[in-house]
């Protein structure tokens, strides 16, 4: 009689990419990163709006609510992620719990940044997220549901990749414009990126759950759809707060 | 990008991987069970390897794992746990059983 146990994460453990091959993927992943962060800055409104000297307040203050609002989101979807993955790779799903562990919860960094510019946590859990938030971690469903877990784990390599190469020079400005004290929360997740290597951490996983051409070929495509919905994001946002209040009869 | 060179003896198998890769990588670049990783946490000992050239090549231990090589016995200085060591340079090491 036939074993009928299925999804247990054995059969073949070789990696489709050897580790050289993963790093050279990698290098050109990042490449195409490196791209679309150019792109991001062309087409997204008030993209840079964070880098610069005046912050508009509730610019920031809502982008602060929906960051924490994400987080808490995703981090559900997140966890569904850890079965789908442990079905296919046992390595990657470890190294994707480690990572989840760390990122669990990194939404009270925001909030504590909230907290210390007037927004108290219960102003935070009485705002409703955005659509464009809420179709994000619908997108996670659907990913989980009809596509498998790759797209999740290609989310996280796009934002630790662009968190680790941008989020020191938005730091910076944010220590002049808002204040070094106030953005103690962004900080210390900043440090957790960085030093804990989190894009190093999620490729690790990536690099296991890559099973063919075509695997290569959808993560990419993830991490241009992916773009493409946080841009609705950040488009929502300045809809919401820069231009509404441009639009405020003086 | 730059390989370095793991050798694992007994058997003497050489092994190149891009600089900074985690030890864990050698379990999929031979068929071989070359060292026998277990939790890959540092936290069950399966993989305690002597380092016999390159020590420096292989990352700083942190003290857990220090910490655990001494509850292990392996007490000198020249013992690391394989799953917790990242190759920067040419190295080479033998598993624990062999020693």
């Amino acid at each position: 009689m036939p074993n009928r146990v299925t999804n247990a994460g054995y059969g073949d453990r070789t990696p489709f990419l050897t580790a050289t091959a993963s790093a050279a993927l990698r290098a050109e992943i990042d490449k195409q990163l490196d791209q679309q962060v150019l792109e991001w800055y062309a087409n997204v409104p008030e993209a840079a709006h964070l880098e610069g000297k005046n912050v508009d307040s509730a610019y920031y203050k809502r982008h602060l609510i929906e960051t924490a609002w994400r987080i808490r989101l995703l981090r559900v979807a997140e966890a569904k992620a850890l079965v789908e993955i442990a079905k296919r790779s046992p390595e990657a799903a470890q190294v994707w719990a480690n990572y989840e562990q760390e990122e669990m919860l990194h939404d009270e960094l925001f909030i504590a940044d909230l907290e210390k510019v007037g927004v108290s946590r219960e102003q935070f859990l009485d705002t409703e997220p955005y659509l464009s938030t809420k179709l994000l971690s619908g997108y996670f469903s659907y990913l989980l549901d009809h596509e498998g877990p790759l797209g999740v784990v290609a989310y996280s390599y796009l934002v630790e990749y662009v968190n680790v190469k941008l989020e020191p020079k938005k730091l910076q400005a944010l220590k002049e414009s808002v204040g070094e004290s106030n953005i103690g929360g962004q900080i210390n997740h900043s440090h957790t990126d960085i030093n804990d290597d989190h894009p190093g951490e999620v490729w690790a996983a990536v690099r296991h759950l890559l099973r063919s051409e075509d695997d290569i070929a959808a993560f990419k495509r993830y991490l241009r759809e992916h773009q493409r919905i946080l841009a609705q994001y950040f488009e929502e946002l300045y809809l919401d707060t820069i231009a509404g209040a441009e639009k405020q009869p003086a | 990008m730059t390989l370095k060179k793991l050798t694992v003896l007994p058997t003497g198998t050489e092994i190149l991987l891009p600089a900074g890769s985690p030890l864990t990588e050698v379990e999929y670049e031979t068929p071989e069970r070359l060292i026998p990783f277990g939790c890959r946490s540092g936290s069950c000992g399966a993989c305690v390897i002597e380092v016999l050239e390159g020590s420096g090549h292989l990352g700083e231990p942190d003290p857990d794992e220090l910490d655990f090589l001494e509850d292990l016995g392996r007490t000198g200085g020249s013992h690391r746990l394989a799953c917790q060591c990242r190759l920067r340079g040419d190295a080479t090491v033998r598993v624990a059983d062999d020693i």
